[in-house]
């Protein structure tokens, strides 16, 4: 077999970047917690503006049990395979959190209405590996290692769920969690034999809901984890204390060379940056720090609630959304050790800046966002999860979760809520549901990680 | 073997007779209820319900905090009925399990009991 240009993805993020516009979405919805016994289920949504369905949904694939809680998903192989001709990037791995359960679903067989092709038992995944609550799913070559938050009882730090192209479970990935002690995101950078895990809390902590005293006693994470990737072993901690309380998505630049990163501190609601410093030493500094905001009826002021960051594919802009305020925004990260605010749009949120956006009520704040390879357009849903929701966002059990785009300046910077694309979730045909992430079939810049 | 008594206050009040050793969610999804669950290990709190009368042991149960206890709510996938119960069940129980939790801190002794500390030794 040649080395090139046969398998799935892109030879480069900047080759990524000029693949073609994507024109189908799939995104999850969930009835967990809405209170409607309803299966949680992957919507396909027509993404191409010369399309008559464009801005809907336009198939579900319910899953087979009801209280998943779908939360995140992943391809079963990326531009990490690219020189592989075996591979294909056709399946979409998706979790559900509370059950355990991978639903593997196939893609590419009819890109328009995909199909349940196998499903590993979270029965199973508890038996053979003692882990639960499945999150972050990367592949790895053609190998598949997904985060799983707890072990078989819900409780930290849980550990490395390591499947086979397959499907098939191998067993652990990690060979030690070392003194690691929750887990959340991942992402990996080859090239630097390093992996960096964030931390959310056990499943027994964050599943029933947010009880702020809780960070307090420890029960929340403030810590960022650097493994030798190789050696599948934690090798350095970073203590981030006050600032990174409760650190999620981390993000590494997409440039395989490059050693510079990201995590957004939810609660702390502060971006930290690390990079490998001259020596060789891995450094880590707070590049962005959103103020509390005054709110008429609150006694302390609200925090902005990093809920996600991503970066663009040529690593030039940053976005985060806070999703207590209700607002988007874009740094150039250009130099990562000054990020410079440079757009900004707002949507829903606790601060009431915009209640209504295209016509419909939206409830929640900006939450998960995916960004098109060519960084042009933002793809926004409003749901956080379930348990989350109901305690910030009561009313979203009756309207529903909604989708928007935003379009979005790669020349100077600069953001705009596009004005023709809205999705309602609180229109399904089984009642209101809740969207939360988003894949494209061709890759999208959460996805695509080069060796 | 002595069968409780379940009585589902919000949905008519039906009535199914269930296992004292088995857990609440097991019985009654066997007898065809429609009941929210996910972990089924007690940890997630989806499968909560509100007890109305009668006693359950849910010693098990590590998603409740004491004031979610104290309102009378139970994790039917652990809980065992110790004596006949009534039960509220479903997301339509749910009112005040969630609380936004700037607005509406918990109290020391509120907490889960692993972190909670006992009223006699506040204050
Ligand atoms: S099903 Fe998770 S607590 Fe009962």
């Amino acid at each position: 077999m040649t080395e090139h240009c046969c398998g799935p993805g892109y030879a480069s993020p900047s080759e990524a970047m000029q693949a073609p516009r994507e024109k189908l979405l799939y995104t999850i919805a969930i009835y967990t917690g809405t209170g409607i016994q309803k299966p949680d289920y992957l919507c396909t949504i027509d993404a191409d503006p010369d399309s008559p369905t464009y801005s809907q949904v336009i198939s579900r694939l319910e899953m087979p049990g009801i209280g998943d809680e779908l939360h995140h998903m992943g391809w079963n192989a990326c531009s990490s395979c690219h020189g592989d001709a075996d591979m294909e990037r056709k399946y979409l791995i998706v979790p559900g959190v509370r059950s355990t359960n991978l639903h593997i679903v196939d893609c590419g067989t009819d890109p328009r209405n995909p199909a349940l092709h196998k499903i590993v038992k979270g029965s199973d995944i508890k038996a053979r590996t003692n882990l639960s609550a499945p999150h972050t799913v990367h592949c790895l070559g053609s190998e598949i290692i997904i985060s799983m938050l707890g072990d078989a009882k819900g409780n930290a730090p849980g550990g490395y769920l390591h499947l086979n192209k397959d499907f098939e479970i191998v067993g652990r990935w990690e060979n030690s969690m070392g003194d690691i002690k929750f887990g959340y995101d991942f992402w990996y950078q080859p090239r630097h034999n390093v992996m960096v895990s964030s931390e959310w809390a056990a499943p027994n902590t964050f599943m029933p809901g947010f009880d702020l005293e809780e960070v307090g006693h420890l029960k929340y994470g403030r810590e960022l984890h650097f493994w030798d990737f190789e050696k599948r072993e934690p090798k350095q901690t970073m203590y981030l204390g006050e600032d990174g309380l409760i650190p999620l998505e981390v993000r590494f630049h997409h440039n395989p060379d490059s050693s510079h990163g990201f995590v957004g501190a939810a609660l702390s609601a502060n971006i930290i940056h690390w990079w490998k410093d001259a020596a060789g030493e891995w450094q880590w500094e707070k590049i962005v720090d959103v103020g509390n905001e005054p709110h008429p009826e609150w006694p302390i002021p609200v925090p902005g609630v990093i809920s996600v960051i991503l970066l663009s594919m040529d690593d030039r802009f940053l976005y985060l959304c806070n999703w207590l305020h209700g607002d988007i925004r874009q740094y150039d990260i250009s130099d990562p050790h000054n990020a410079k605010l440079t757009g900004q749009v707002w949507m829903g949120g606790l601060l009431d800046k915009a209640p209504f956006v295209n016509g419909v009520k939206v409830t929640g704040g900006p939450q998960m966002i995916q960004l098109s390879l060519d960084g042009k357009r933002l793809y926004v849903t409003t749901s956080l999860f379930s348990t989350w929701d109901n305690q910030f966002y009561p009313e979203i059990r009756t309207n529903g979760g909604c989708m928007l785009m935003v379009n979005c300046d790669t020349e100077t910077g600069g953001m705009e809520i596009d004005p023709n694309f809205v999705v309602d979730f609180g229109k399904e045909p089984n009642g209101p549901s809740r969207c939360h992430e988003t894949r494209y079939p061709g890759g999208d810049c959460t996805s695509d990680i080069w060796v | 073997m002595t069968q409780h008594r379940i009585t589902i206050a919000n949905r008519d009040n039906a009535v199914y007779r269930v296992d004292p050793h088995k857990p609440l969610l097991t019985s009654l999804l066997d007898q065809g209820v429609d009941l929210p669950y996910g972990c089924k290990y007690g940890g997630c709190i989806t499968c909560a319900a509100r007890l109305i009368a009668g006693e359950v042991n849910q010693k098990a149960q590590v998603a409740l905090n004491n004031r979610q206890i104290n309102d009378g709510y139970v994790i039917l996938c652990v809980a065992r009925p110790v004596t006949d119960c009534t039960l509220e069940i479903g997301v339509e129980s749910h009112g005040d399990l969630y609380r936004n939790p700037f607005l509406d801190p918990l109290a020391a002794h509120e907490l889960k009991a692993d972190i909670a500390t006992p009223l006699e030794e506040k204050t």
